[in-house]
């Protein structure tokens, strides 16, 4: 069984009368990459500030790698790494007298600056210029070295690939998948659902300060409807009392669509559309005796269980 | 006491601090000079009636003798400001600044806890303060051996005069750095220690100027600091002491407030 990189029970920050954070229970596993999503002013940065003692939880605990938030935090800062939103790098010193200086700060070997460094191209050149003439991406890209040059157990991230273009954001997802391999927990936040969607076991989404949802990535995605369009040779089927599947449309015969929606594309005399949620099999079934000319399924995507999630939670 | 802070605290601050040492070093070097060249002059016209008396004590300092001398270079507005560079400015900006920028936040992600970041930085603004303080009396004592008045000084009472000013504007840092813990912004953190200084300041100089106003310089720190007293041999130990309970309080009060405060994300 796998030991807990980080535990919150009942974790409330208060501002007054303003509840940022109300009795968040959360539990990532060591070895796991854990996505923390939820929009702007859902409650993301501070339970990671409360996780890094930089906040007082109102009420409630946590603790991270078994060591308790309030009482033994620069315990747990010593064996976590953190890059924080939007980071601020002293401007006066160079890349490369940041990253010692950060290093010494930190009081571990800086191990792994060098890998790093070389995985997000930054070269010895880059590194002696100072940081003031970065450009933002730069700028991201010397947060993440120094989050993970000691080689942290837990490395916690704050919207890591904000200002990364894509080439460097699959460099860092690289990383990630190192990281992963290796055993070490990534907490993570971010805005960027397709990167959670491709790095992330886990997920949780957060609402106005509550937990939404805790999930596996993948689990979440198989709940997930699937938009589904088919062309049959014939007459479409009645597939209203198949399992899973909903917000059927399909032909009138008169070249238009019938059906809870309307949502445009192509309509034809034997067109049906759909969604499809969970297992295929019954629908599969249901439609493989009635000549189907074309299919288009479209994969479940995390935006849209996002999505689902938060409408589901303002309804 | 955090090693790797401390240093680079002090690399941040080495051109700057060599700058305001120089300065303060040509200041205090040129008030002897003046004193060796013209204080027989000043003091004839102050005799003559034509300046009020209260004239000739600016604060504790004047220029009719090399102990008043070297005084009026701790008092004198130039030697304040300087000083406060890194008595008020320094330690004002020590928190509340690295706060505001959003690199307090990188900084204390590592394991250091609050209360060494501060005592690091508290160490840090004395240094600085002794340095420029010291820098102020080599220029004095380069004057004076300039002018070749050199034995009109007790060079046994420096180590003592160069104490009291380290530990006045030390209480001053104390209170700059009790200002930048309280606050998250820069603005408010200078303003209060400026205005604390501003207004002690102001006291003390229209106490010495005004014998109505001479009941409110106990109150400003700047009565404790006695450079002439100490150079004469007639200072007390209890002014050492005022300052020092100074410096107490102000510590008690960065110690309670700072590690209890939230630190939400830079705006």
């Amino acid at each position: 069984m796998k030991q807990t990189a980080i535990e919150t029970l009942g974790l409330t920050k208060r501002y007054g009368e303003v509840r940022a954070l109300e009795a968040i229970d959360l539990l990532v596993r060591q070895g796991e990459v854990f996505g923390f999503l939820g929009p702007n002013g859902a409650g993301k940065s501070t339970t990671i500030r409360l996780l890094l003692g930089f906040l007082h939880p109102s009420a409630g605990s946590a603790r991270v790698l078994g060591l308790d938030i309030v009482h033994e935090s620069v315990a747990i800062r010593r064996r976590i790494g953190y890059l924080p939103g939007g980071i601020a790098l002293y401007d006066t010193l160079t890349g490369e007298q940041l990253l010692e200086y950060l290093g010494r700060l930190t009081g571990r070997a800086s191990v792994r600056r060098r890998e790093w460094c070389e995985r997000l191209e930054l070269s010895a050149t880059t590194l002696k210029r100072l940081v003031r003439d970065y450009s933002r991406g730069m700028r991201q890209k010397i947060g993440i070295v120094q989050a993970l040059q000691h080689d942290p157990e837990l490395a916690i991230l704050d919207e890591p690939s904000e200002g990364l273009d894509p080439l460097m954001q699959r460099a860092f997802y690289d990383i990630l998948d190192v990281l992963k391999r290796e055993g070490r927990t990534i907490f993570f936040s971010s805005h960027v659902l397709s990167e959670v969607e491709r790095v992330c076991d886990r997920v949780a989404i957060v609402r106005q300060g509550k937990l939404v949802a805790v999930e596996e990535t993948a689990a979440l995605l198989s709940r997930q409807k699937r938009n589904v369009q088919i062309r049959f040779t014939g007459a479409p089927p009645r597939l209203d009392s198949v399992p899973g599947v909903s917000a059927i449309e399909r032909s009138n015969g008169r070249g238009g669509l019938e059906g809870p929606r309307d949502t445009g594309g192509p309509k034809g005399p034997h067109y049906l559309r759909c969604r499809v949620e969970g297992d295929m099999r019954p629908f599969l079934a249901a439609i493989a005796d009635a000549g189907v000319e074309d299919l288009t399924i479209e994969p479940a995507r995390l935006e849209d269980a996002f999505l689902e999630l938060y409408q589901g939670g303002h309804q | 006491m955090n090693w790797a802070l401390f240093w680079q605290t002090c690399r941040f601050q080495r051109v700057r601090l060599a700058l305001v040492c120089v300065a303060l070093a040509v200041w205090g070097f040129l008030l002897p000079v003046i004193y060796a060249r013209f204080g027989s002059q000043f003091s004839a016209l102050l005799n003559s009636g034509l300046l009020p008396k209260e004239f000739a004590n600016f604060g504790g300092g004047d220029v009719f003798s090399l102990p008043g001398s070297i005084a009026l270079s701790f008092i004198h507005p130039i030697a304040i400001i300087l000083i406060s560079v890194f008595a008020i400015g320094f330690s004002s900006a020590a928190v509340a600044g690295e706060r505001e920028r959003g690199t307090l936040e990188v900084a204390l992600a590592r394991p250091v806890s609050r209360q060494t970041f501060y005592f690091t930085l508290l160490m840090a603004s004395w240094v600085f303060v002794a340095t420029t303080i010291a820098a102020l009396l080599a220029g004095g004592v380069s004057g004076s051996m300039f002018a070749g008045v050199a034995g009109e000084l007790a060079f046994e009472r420096l180590p003592l005069l160069w104490v009291n000013g380290v530990i006045l504007f030390g209480a001053f840092a104390a209170i700059g750095l009790a200002a930048s813990v309280s606050f998250d912004r820069l603005p408010p953190a200078l303003g209060w220690a400026l205005g604390i200084v501003i207004t002690m300041y102001v006291m003390q100089v229209l106490g010495s100027l005004w014998p109505a106003a001479e009941i409110l310089q106990p109150y400003s720190l700047f009565y404790y600091l006695k450079p002439k007293p100490i150079l004469t041999g007639a200072a007390e130990p209890s002014d050492l002491a005022v300052l020092a309970l100074v410096i107490a309080l102000a510590v008690a009060w960065a110690l309670v407030v700072f590690p209890r405060r939230d630190l939400a994300a830079p705006s």
